[in-house]
């Protein structure tokens, strides 16, 4: 047997050897279909890597997306499921009985109409002006009932700047104030920031142009510090902020607040 | 070969079960110690506001879980919070979240009202009956802090003319402009109280929302991030989050000051 395979094998060589000899065109084209067979597992190996890659690359930002919306979105979940002591509430017919109980409950309902008293009285039975800058618009009470609301012009939040570094802003105050005067057909003092704003040279304190007719309507309210309600010529911007802090108003409304409001009714300017 | 190439793998998968490893290890730690945050907060908050129960004989103890009692002490704890910030001559906010309202007013008028159209608050503050949440509620909550979509005042800058000839009037303002409204006020005592817009239909107020919450998100998580990693339990804040219509919200917010106040009635 050994020496069968031994002649078997030198006849195959024998015969490889003859066939190297005889056909070279068959060697050659073995050795092509060699290369391209090899070609085609490194192309189908890289594929592999790279699949392998993109799965592992996706996989991972898939992990790292879920780590975070877990993070940003759970915890806060589980927070709010956090376990906690709570106080049991009850409604015992029992304790309703009890003199302490009673006396108790008393006590903290004398409280709640001694807070509610103190509270109502705050809200003025006289008449009073509510002023939403934000809304331009007005709202008057009388009585604490609400007798007439419409548009008005506030602050523009405009910042003046000078190349001098003089600054004015533009807006209305906010909070609690009164009227502090009342005054028909009233004239307007026009102040240093007026000739600023228009490029004009700042006149005198009492100089004959800071002083301008007509402009503000026929009644003017003072709330202190210059700030005033009080009429317009421009009625095209009411219910926009276009003012340099007052309130303005178009006539109607205007009159009947000037007849509604004495000098002392509370302004609620928001 | 073979032996080479699983020695050559080995490392990688290695490096990736122990990262594995971390990032679960780390992430149930986090969960955890943001947990313990609320239980530390309601902790303090009892140390603060508590009634000592110990010194209350039977009935007494028996009082202050009574339904009743409790629904007084509530009315009571948002009267005195009102009066308190009457008093302040200030502009403040009152949020009623049992009849949805939120109002502002100025020495104890109401100047504005607006209704919340939903409200959602922390398990800490719904289970608001207890006595010492009932107590922190009875004193008004100061803003520290704020971060919205909106300016708190809308100031233009305008440069004055050096001359008439350069002088030009003012151009109307455009109040056609609906920026999307959505803010969080942060009180003093950790209390964080969101106002989100009513309207979300355009994309636009979607979009803003959710990057606006998102940020939130980001900023809270970066923040306990930050203290869990040197071993610190992350503070809790506890939350009111409501929605109002966009004029509402934008009212109140240019409305209240800086450090304004706000009242609060619980549910």
């Amino acid at each position: 047997m050994e020496n069968e395979k031994i002649i078997n094998e030198g006849d195959q060589a024998e015969i490889g050897k003859n066939s190297a000899i005889t056909d070279p065109v068959m060697d050659e084209h073995i050795n092509e279909a060699d290369r391209t067979l090899s070609k085609k597992s490194n192309v189908r190996k890289t594929l592999l890597i790279i699949f392998r890659s993109l799965l592992i690359i996706i996989c991972s930002i898939l992990i790292i997306i879920s780590l975070i919306l877990f993070i940003l979105y759970a915890v806060p979940v589980l927070k709010e499921i956090s376990p906690r002591r709570k106080t049991e509430i009850v409604n015992n017919q029992e304790l309703k009985k009890d003199a302490l109980y009673k006396k108790q409950i008393g006590l903290v309902t004398k409280d709640i109409q001694r807070f509610s008293l103190k509270f109502n009285g705050y809200t003025s039975g006289q008449s009073y002006i509510v002023i939403n800058t934000i809304e331009n618009k007005f709202a008057l009470y009388t009585n604490k009932k609400l007798i007439r609301e419409g548009f008005c012009s506030s602050g523009s939040y405009t910042l003046l700047q000078t190349s001098g570094n003089k600054k004015w802003i533009f807006k209305t105050p906010k909070g609690k104030y009164w009227i502090r005067g009342k005054t028909t057909n009233p004239v307007w003092k026009r102040p240093d920031w007026s000739f600023v704003e228009e490029g004009s040279p700042i006149p005198s304190a009492n100089d004959q142009s800071r002083y301008e007719y007509g402009v503000l309507g026929d009644y003017a309210l003072a709330l202190g510090d210059g700030y005033m309600i009080h009429g317009t010529i421009y009625k095209r911007f009411l219910g926009m902020p276009v003012t340099h802090g007052c309130v303005r108003l178009n006539d109607e409304d205007l009159k009947v607040i000037y007849n509604t409001l004495n000098i002392g009714s509370k302004v609620y300017i928001f | 070969m073979e032996t080479e190439k699983s020695s050559k793998k080995h490392p990688g998968k290695i490096i990736f079960l122990v990262l594995i490893s971390i990032v679960t290890v780390f992430i149930i730690y986090y969960s955890i110690m943001s947990m313990i945050g609320p239980v530390r907060k309601m902790e303090d908050i009892e140390k603060e506001f508590g009634v000592k129960s110990k010194d209350k004989n039977g009935v007494e103890q028996q009082i202050l879980k009574d339904s009743s009692y409790l629904r007084l002490l509530k009315e009571k704890a948002y009267l005195q919070s009102r009066i308190v910030m009457a008093e302040s001559d200030s502009i403040y906010l009152t949020l009623n979240l049992a009849d949805s309202t939120a109002n502002i007013e100025i020495c104890g008028v109401v100047v504005h009202k607006s209704k919340m159209k939903s409200v959602k608050t922390s398990k800490i503050l719904s289970t608001g009956n207890e006595n010492s949440i009932l107590s922190m509620l009875a004193t008004p909550f100061t803003i520290s802090s704020a971060i919205a979509t909106i300016k708190k005042e809308p100031v233009m800058i305008k440069m004055a003319p050096k001359d008439t000839s350069e002088y030009k009037p003012d151009i109307m303002p455009d109040t056609s402009i609906t920026e999307p409204v959505n803010y969080i006020l942060e009180m003093k005592g950790g209390i964080r109280i969101y106002v989100y817009q009513e309207e979300n239909s355009k994309f636009n107020d979607r979009m803003n929302h959710f990057i606006f919450d998102i940020k939130d998100r980001i900023r809270d998580t970066w923040s306990a991030l930050k203290n869990v990693a040197v071993f610190k339990v992350p503070e809790y804040h506890p939350f009111i989050k409501i929605r109002l219509p966009r004029t509402d919200a934008k009212i109140i917010y240019r409305a209240i000051p800086k450090n304004g106040q706000i009242a609060v009635f619980s549910q």
